[in-house]
């Protein structure tokens, strides 16, 4: 039962993403698409250092390692 | 004779297409899907791959898309599914009971075994953080 749960919730965040994704696409939308909200963050700078670029390149890196690698 | 900047523009390089990228990633994908989890090879192509890119996304090497100067409220709607997953995540993760309430990484992790999803999976990494470097 509790795993039953636990799957139901992560398919519901799955499709949580892609709906929004896809309200962010239409015409005329005011929700940024995930790319925009990336972007935004990424812009982030601490001096010279590009904080949000180490940020969201470090965290998309470790996800791949932990999934396809580890 | 130097132009002003604003009559310069960015010539798209010619390996920067779809048509040169998206084999160049595929290929990556299929040597990626073949390696098992736990191996030196696999952590060593995760490495490579994720530090070239890395490496091209720090520097000034690819044309990047202009970036928005700042978000508006919708970008809120953004909270409800992160808030989601990570409520499941954060719940999984602490009560840590394995498979009876499991986390997401121990639901994919057997999905992940067979070569063809696993190399899917390379691709979808690889092509996202791509998109990454290009923003």
């Amino acid at each position: 039962m509790m795993r039953i749960l636990a799957i139901a919730g992560f398919v519901t965040a799955l499709l949580l993403f892609a709906a929004v994704e896809w309200a962010a696409r239409r015409p005329d939308s005011r929700v940024p698409s995930l790319g925009d909200v990336c972007a935004y963050v990424m812009r982030y700078e601490v001096g010279p250092v590009p904080v949000g670029r180490i940020g969201v390149f470090g965290f998309w890196w470790w996800l791949g390692w932990h999934f396809l690698a580890r | 004779m130097k132009q002003p900047p604003e009559l310069t523009v960015d010539l798209p390089r010619a390996w920067d297409r779809p048509v040169v990228t998206v084999p160049v990633l595929a290929c990556l994908s299929l040597v990626g899907g073949q390696l098992p989890s736990f191996s030196t090879r696999a952590n060593l192509w995760i490495l490579g791959t994720g530090g070239a890119l890395i490496w091209l996304g720090l520097g000034n090497r690819v044309p990047r898309r202009p970036a928005p100067r700042r978000l508006g409220r919708g970008a809120l709607w953004w909270v409800l599914p992160v808030a989601v997953f990570g409520v499941f995540e954060g719940a999984t993760f602490v009560l840590s009971v394995g498979d009876e309430f499991p986390t997401f990484s121990r639901l994919a992790d057997p999905l992940l075994t067979d070569e063809l999803v696993r190399s899917a999976a390379w691709f979808g990494w690889l092509a996202a953080f791509w998109g990454l470097v290009r923003r």
